[in-house]
């Protein structure tokens, strides 16, 4: 009888899970379909803006961030200040090689970091570099973990060198990338033996090639992750790192113009945008930043006040319709335009949504750049071309009197913050989710799928 | 003939054959135009009429293609409503608050399946769950909800969309499970693509207004085909239907081409609150009746036109069959008067006309008998007048030699003494008088000798001028009366071709004759003038005059009213003129004097061939 | 100079405070952030008494060192003081709405538990009322005061909102997270049972471990990851970190590191790792010599195999081979199932297949739902000899099942015993009693190392 019912265990378990063995196997090629079109490998110009992600697997960074938002040693193993945070002493992490072969020097990544920040000053100290800023930045070793930042170099044809996991075996702008892993990397062997990416592939033919098994991995919209998990589709979402945003175009022009402002963002029904266009995804934004990066997103008001709005608005007169404009590629986008056309209209104020370029509001999804407040902050006032917050302390006041100003200037109005989601192939194992939505690519392995 | 010729001879009347060809084609001409207006008229009617059956008739296929689509859509509502998704949804709202998440692209796959362009959820208070026209507008009311009765049906309504006002043929169907319903709303917006989707016959196309503004608005105007070019012709006829409320027609003339006409029925769209939404034009092309007219119009003017062609040539042929034997008639009487005396007409036929000709054939050679009888007897007379002036003229000195000769003889035998005196006196007499048959025959000589003239170009005011010149003196020195000499020229006279001496000579012979007419002066008055053929001299006497006898006979050579004369002066005048192509007339009446005028063409041609007459003068001198 | 940060040496885990992830490792992390609950602070390790039996535990023996482990476990999660913050707080709510009476809202956006909740708003009254500020209800102040409990990446974040008139006022602070205790199933006991002890736990991924005995009783803990050895020495009821011995090596480490510690008699160990082998030196103070080397690592006192030096499985060349087999399709673990006249091994492939060969003849069995990992252990129940086997699920959690297999056909004999995360590897221990799993706890965000034992039920 207990034989019988053990039996009845392990076809249970048989059923449930009829996959291969869970430790990791080395070998076989990740598809990876993708919309965006990189037309160049340069982590600052082209891929960083595009496809961050791709970045981190052929390039490392000098440091990078925990899951606490937390610099850990990467190309670099540790790091020094002097002159109050001005003057900062990173050294290098030894026998580190380029894809080519050759190593990691000071001063390679001097002239790295050099072109991603010209107004820094880094020269190669011995076996070290040395960065002085202009004034103390207390954020730079969380800087340094900024894809931008991500050491490259460039060898006598102009060819672009990374020192990460995998190395560029082909490719093609703006159509395909083949990577191939890295058998000498400094952190471990990938298991993948190469990446082949496809780029500029629309969202339906992704899930179409995912369906196939044409691709492994893919990318799925915000609103899509209802659906295709209900569809049965494996999906890793991360946490809300997208902002989507309204962005004034230029600063308000008057106290009346401020108020304006204030009606429109008290208007915003973001509650059923995230409900209905968003499909539950993603979190009301009342800050720009999310509060499990800030813990303190809940001091700004996110709530409909139709009433408030529509007393502001009142005694106001419009002088003409704001033009809304947003990014005519992303469905979403179009909706949310026309609920905040209807919003604002319910508030007597009026928006027409425009395709046109040149527009007094913008609707943006602004990804955060970092895990870390301050450069969060400066990497969304950077895309909403707002001016930079003055560096200073990192203290949980300071960054919420950062945040507070930038809020304070009328320059935005966040929405919500909305998570990245990706759809996996039945055979990808160890997907690591990470707060930052990074792909860890070279820990994931491929299993055959009928053992 | 030349064409000055025949301007000359035809110009002011019509021939036979042309007045005969005339009548024939202005005969038929009316008669194939009153048939042509009449046919055309009566087709136009019918056409007119079978033109507004068909309009009549292309409306209402629009109605009932548009009835058929109003009828499409309540189907396809009806069928989305009986759908499990849609039964789920109900479910749904019956149950609570909607998920309107998972009903944001419902509406919008639905629609899409369904091929329809509006559709939308909502509940029963009116709150749409979801909206396939805005996706973004859940939650909100339609305020449509309100309007509806479970008896509405077909309805227009209009519909705000993110990039304008829309109209749409909209279908409504409650669907109830559990206590609250659902509500289905759906239709197609009606467009240029709405309209242009219906199955119109040729020649038909469907304009629709939308109600934007208050005013007439030509961007509110969308056609199914063609463009619009005048879009404001329109603006009368649809503010009457919307003021109206009722249907209305009128013929539109886009061009000045009538082809391009279009009759419009205006047909008001109203909401469920009667209010209006715009109008629907239907609009049917009159081009097919207009190019139909025009072909009618072009069949009969080309049959007319053909008719008229071939009549008048049929006429010609007819005209000159008829008229053949009148116009050789005709040309055998020109002949006759041209001095062809012996002209004969070809007589075959044994008609009316054939007698004529014959009639005509023997009337010439009749003439040529006479005129040979008369010729005879000019001739004699003229050898008659010939001798009477040469006795005349030879009696007169031979009396005298006569006499002066018996005085002699008389003389010598009576008084011898006186003989030599008498002698010589006599021989003075005799020898004048033998002087003067010397005269008179040397006259005769030169009128025989009359010279061919040698042309060049002559300013005929100088002629005028030398020759009273010439006989200023006389003028002024007569015995009785002075002659009171004017000269009116023509200062634009231009030369003519002519002999100066033999015109000299003319003139002077008409001053002379002028003279000789004033015997007791008076006034003589030389002009001269030109128009465009000819220079004229004119010489005006307030001389005695002449009878018209006289006139009748005043270029006859010999003939004189004069006492003295030879009668040979103003035939030499006609004789100098006639070699010059020109012509010389007598106007005169008794007691009032005499105008002589002649006529030289401006331009040399050769003198007409000397009619018989003339050749009588030669053989006379 | 201020150092910011130094890669340190040793983790700092025993100490209780911030652990770092060591520059070198080739652990599947990368150092890359990855997403979870889980803190960074060290979990101290139970007092394993019963360490000191060489052979199974009595169930009774078993529950008191569960009931220990749960009160030190307890200490540890509760033992989080607020007070200075409530202080810190309560001084400056006082600064900026001055002595008087205010109505004072607690709201929980982070996760605190009511108890917990409710001990905070109390100490936060006493702190105001100390400072002359007194909590009334919301009718009758001057003032409302909102304080938010809420949390960010680092820290537990306290912020003040006091509204008085027109001008609010906010005050935001800050007192460093919690660590998030470890969830361990509820132990029952079926017939037969997998046991499991908690050896160890580190932030870095741990290769295998070995318990030094000293006199019958654990003396010392082997813990092989891949910088080195830590030694740990047993006192006072728990592990404390004696020595590292680091593992010197010239090329990096493959992905999916993997290790073996093999005790010996004439030194104290022997280190396995991919292309390394390393030998304990010296005698009172321990060394570690290494060297580049592919020999073969021992499957069992009679059979070695030669592992891939830079992947992670044995190529399946045998050494000295099972009769006349000396190799077989590359495999991940294997382990020998006495017969009576032969020793059965079985294989765990790559393919996933079982293969089962006994030097005579070769038998591959699939759809078993066996993972990569296997283990023999001894017991005093069923047949006497277990064979442990990973799940080959891909979910986020992984169990170990035990195994006998009479007929050259595995028949599953225990429940599954689950762990908060993936096994990601497995060793029978030298003495074949027990054997050891390593795990991924995906909630911590630790390695941990248990050793597992059989349980005979009634």
């Amino acid at each position: 009888m207990k034989r019988i019912a053990f039996l009845f265990l392990a076809v249970s378990s048989l059923c449930l899970n009829a996959d291969a063995a869970t430790r990791p196997h080395y070998g076989r090629t990740l598809r990876v379909s993708l919309l965006a079109r990189p037309t160049s490998l340069e982590p600052i110009q082209s891929l960083a803006p595009t496809a961050p992600q791709l970045a981190e697997l052929i390039f490392d960074t000098l440091v990078s961030l925990d899951q606490q938002a937390r610099p850990q040693p990467q190309l670099a193993i540790s790091w020094s200040a002097e002159g109050g945070n001005r003057r900062w002493q990173i050294n290098l992490r030894p026998g580190v090689m380029f894809h080519d072969g050759s190593p990691l020097t000071p001063e390679v990544v001097a002239s790295s970091l050099r072109a991603a920040n010209p107004s820094w000053q880094v020269s190669a100290n011995g076996d070290s570099v040395q960065i002085v800023t202009d004034a103390p930045n207390d954020t730079l070793p969380a800087e340094l973990s900024l894809v931008r930042n991500a050491i490259v170099r460039r060898d006598s044809s102009g060819k672009i060198l990374g020192t990460g996991p995998f190395r560029v075996n082909d490719f093609l702008p703006g159509r395909k990338l083949t990577l191939a892993a890295n058998d000498d990397y400094w952190n471990a062997r990938p298991f993948l033996d190469s990446i082949e990416i496809e780029f500029g592939i629309s969202p339906r033919d992704q899930l179409i090639a995912l369906e196939l098994g044409k691709a492994d991995l893919i990318e799925i919209a915000p609103e899509q992750i209802r659906r295709s998990t209900a569809d049965g589709r494996r999906v890793v979402v991360s946490r809300p790192i997208d902002l989507f945003a309204l962005v004034f175009t230029r600063d308000r022009q008057s106290a009346e113009e401020g108020r304006l402002r204030d009606a429109l963002s008290y208007s915003l029904d973001r509650a059923s945008m995230r409900s209905a266009l968003l499909q539950g995804e993603g979190d009301v934004a009342a800050a720009i930043l999310p509060l499990w990066i800030s813990g303190y997103e809940f001091l700004f008001p996110a709530k409909q006040d139709l009433a408030r709005a529509q007393q502001i608005k009142s005694g106001l007169k419009q002088s003409s319709p704001w033009s809304l404009g947003y990014n005519a590629n992303d469905p979403v986008a179009r909706l949310m335009a026309d609920r905040i056309v209807l919003n604002a209209h319910d508030a007597g104020l009026a928006v027409q949504v425009t395709p046109n370029q040149q527009t007094d509001l913008r609707l943006v999804r602004i990804p955060l750049v970092s895990l870390d407040v301050r450069l969060a902050l400066r990497g969304v006032a950077l895309a909403a071309d707002i001016p930079a917050p003055a560096p200073g302390g990192t203290t949980l006041d300071q960054n919420y009197q950062v945040e507070r100003s930038l809020m304070d200037s009328q320059r935005i109005t966040p929405l919500l913050h909305l998570p990245r989601a990706q759809g996996i192939g039945v055979t990808v194992r160890n997907w690591q989710r990470t707060p930052d939505d990074s792909w860890d690519l070279e820990s994931i392995w491929l299993a055959t799928e009928k053992p | 003939m030349g064409p000055r010729k025949y301007l000359a001879s035809y110009g002011e009347t019509l021939s036979f054959r042309r007045k005969l060809l005339l009548v024939f084609a202005l005969t038929v001409f009316f008669t194939v135009a009153a048939v042509s207006l009449i046919v055309s008229a009566l087709a136009r009617r019918a056409f007119q009429k079978a033109d507004e059956e068909r309009a009549a008739a292309l409306v209402s296929q629009f109605r009932n293609e548009f009835n058929r689509r109003g009828a499409d859509v309540t189907k396809r509502i009806d069928a989305i409503a009986t759908s499990d998704s849609v039964a789920r949804m109900a479910l749904s709202v019956s149950n609570g608050a909607p998920d309107y998440g998972a009903y944001l692209n419902e509406a919008k796959t639905i629609a899409d399946a369904q091929q329809l362009d509006f559709l939308e959820f909502t509940d029963s208070e009116g709150s749409i769950i979801s909206s396939a026209q805005s996706p973004a507008r859940f939650g909100y009311k339609e305020p449509a909800i309100a309007g509806l009765s479970p008896a509405t049906g077909l309805f227009l309504k209009k519909e705000e969309l993110a990039d304008g006002i829309a109209i749409g043929m909209f279908a409504t169907k409650a669907v109830r499970i559990g206590d609250k319903p659902l509500y289905v709303i759906g239709g197609r917006r009606l467009d240029p693509s709405f309209v242009a989707s219906l199955e119109l016959p040729a020649g038909m196309r469907v304009l629709l207004y939308q109600n934007v503004e208050s005013a007439f608005s030509a961007k509110a105007l969308s056609a199914s085909s063609g463009a619009l070019l005048e879009p404001e012709k329109l603006a009368p006829l649809i503010e009457r239907a919307q003021r109206t409320g009722q249907e209305t027609s009128e013929i539109l003339h886009w061009t000045i081409d009538s082809a391009d006409d279009e009759k419009l029925l205006a047909i008001p769209l109203k909401g469920l609150a009667n209010e209006p939404l715009g109008v629907l034009l239907v609009g049917s092309s009159r081009r097919t009746y207009v190019d139909l007219a025009r072909r009618i119009r072009s069949a009969a003017l080309l049959v007319g036109g053909a008719g008229i062609i071939v009549s008048i040539l049929l006429s010609g042929w007819i005209a000159s069959r008829v008229t053949r034997p009148v116009e050789q008639l005709a040309a055998a009487a020109r002949q006759v008067t041209e001095g062809k005396w012996n002209a004969q007409v070809d007589s075959k036929s044994s008609d009316e006309l054939g007698e004529l000709a014959s009639a005509f054939n023997r009337m010439t050679r009749e003439l040529v008998e006479q005129k040979e009888q008369l010729v005879q007897t000019e001739r004699v007379a003229a050898w008659r007048e010939l001798a009477r002036r040469l006795a005349h003229e030879l009696k007169n000195p031979l009396f005298p030699l006569q006499i002066t000769v018996e005085n002699l003889l008389r003389a010598r035998q009576q008084s011898p003494e006186l003989f030599e005196e008498i002698f010589r006196e006599s021989s003075a007499t005799l020898l004048a008088e033998i002087s003067n048959l010397k005269s008179i025959i040397s006259r005769f000589s030169e009128f025989s000798k009359m010279p061919q003239p040698q042309f060049q170009p002559v300013q005929l005011n100088d002629s005028v001028r030398a020759v009273t010149r010439l006989f200023q003196a006389q003028f002024d020195n007569r015995e009785k009366g002075t002659i009171e000499c004017c000269i009116q020229l023509d200062d634009h006279l231009p030369t003519v071709p002519a002999d100066p001496d033999l015109i000299h000579r003319a003139i002077s012979n008409l001053v002379l004759n002028a003279m000789d007419a004033m015997p007791n002066g008076g006034d003589l008055t030389l002009r001269t003038s030109h128009d465009a053929n000819a220079a004229c001299v004119e010489v005006v006497d307030t001389g005695t005059g002449l009878t018209p006898e006289e006139c009748a006979r005043l270029f006859t050579p010999y003939y004189t009213s004069k006492q003295h004369g030879t009668g040979l002066g103003l035939a030499i005048v006609q004789s100098v003129i006639n070699d010059h192509g020109g012509k010389i007339t007598a106007e005169s009446e008794p007691g009032r004097g005499t105008t002589f005028r002649i006529r030289l063409p401006l331009k040399h041609e050769a003198p007409p061939a000397p009619i018989q007459t003339s050749g009588m003068f030669k053989q006379i001198s | 100079m201020s150092i910011i940060w130094q890669a340190p040496t040793i983790s700092t885990h025993v100490a209780g405070t911030a652990g770092f992830s060591i520059p070198g490792i080739a652990n599947a992390n990368r150092h890359r952030p990855t997403f979870d609950n889980g803190s960074s602070f060290a979990i101290y390790n139970s007092p394993f008494s019963f360490m000191s039996r060489a052979l199974s535990l009595s169930r009774t023996a078993l529950c008191k060192l569960l009931v220990i482990f749960f009160l030190l476990l307890g200490s540890a999660v509760a033992g989080v003081d607020w007070t200075q913050i409530e202080r810190d707080l309560s001084a400056k709510i006082a600064g900026a709405n001055g002595p008087g009476a205010i109505s004072l809202d607690l709201v929980n956006r982070a996760s605190f538990g009511k108890g917990e909740l409710d001990s905070i708003r109390r100490s936060l009254i006493t702190q105001l009322s100390t400072l002359g500020i007194q909590v009334v209800k919301p009718d009758q102040a001057a003032a409302v005061v909102q304080v938010s409990l809420s949390e960010n990446l680092q820290d537990y974040v306290w912020v003040a909102e006091i509204r008085q008139g027109t001008s609010p006022a906010t005050i935001l602070m800050s007192t460093a997270r919690r660590a998030t205790a470890p969830v361990l199933p509820s132990a029952h006991a079926p017939a037969i049972t997998i046991s499991r002890t908690l050896l160890w736990s580190q932030e870095t991924r741990i290769l295998d471990t070995a318990v030094v005995e000293v006199s019958g009783a654990p003396g010392y803990l082997l813990v092989l990851d891949g910088t080195g050895v830590r030694v740990s020495r047993f006192e006072s009821g728990r592990w404390r970190e004696e020595q590292f011995l680091p593992v010197n090596h010239v090329k990096s480490w493959p992905r999916d590191l993997r290790g073996r510690l093999v005790l010996r008699k004439d030194h104290l160990f022997d280190a396995y790792l991919p292309g390394v082998i390393c030998s304990s030196t010296g005698g009172a103070s321990l060394g570690l010599s290494c060297r580049d080397g592919d020999d073969p690592w021992p499957l069992s006192p009679d059979l070695s195999a030669f592992f891939t030096p830079n992947r992670n499985y044995f190529t399946g060349g045998l050494s000295p081979g099972i009769r006349q087999e000396n190799s077989v399709a590359p495999f991940y673990s294997a382990v020998p199932v006495p017969k009576a006249n032969y020793t059965l091994w079985v294989f765990a492939s790559l393919d996933g297949t079982l293969q089962l060969v006994d030097g005579v003849s070769k038998q591959s069995l699939s759809g078993l739902g066996f993972g990569s990992d296997l283990a023999v252990v001894r017991s005093t129940c069923g047949s006497g000899l277990q064979v442990l086997a990973s799940s080959n699920t891909d979910n986020a959690t992984d169990a170990v099942r035990a195994f006998e297999i009479p007929d050259r056909e595995p028949v599953p004999i225990s429940p599954l015993l689950e762990f908060a995360g993936p096994v990601i590897s497995m060793w029978t221990e030298n003495n074949a009693t027990n054997a050891v799993a390593i795990i991924r706890n995906l909630d911590a965000g630790r390695y941990e190392a248990y050793r597992l034992s059989i349980s005979c039920g009634q």
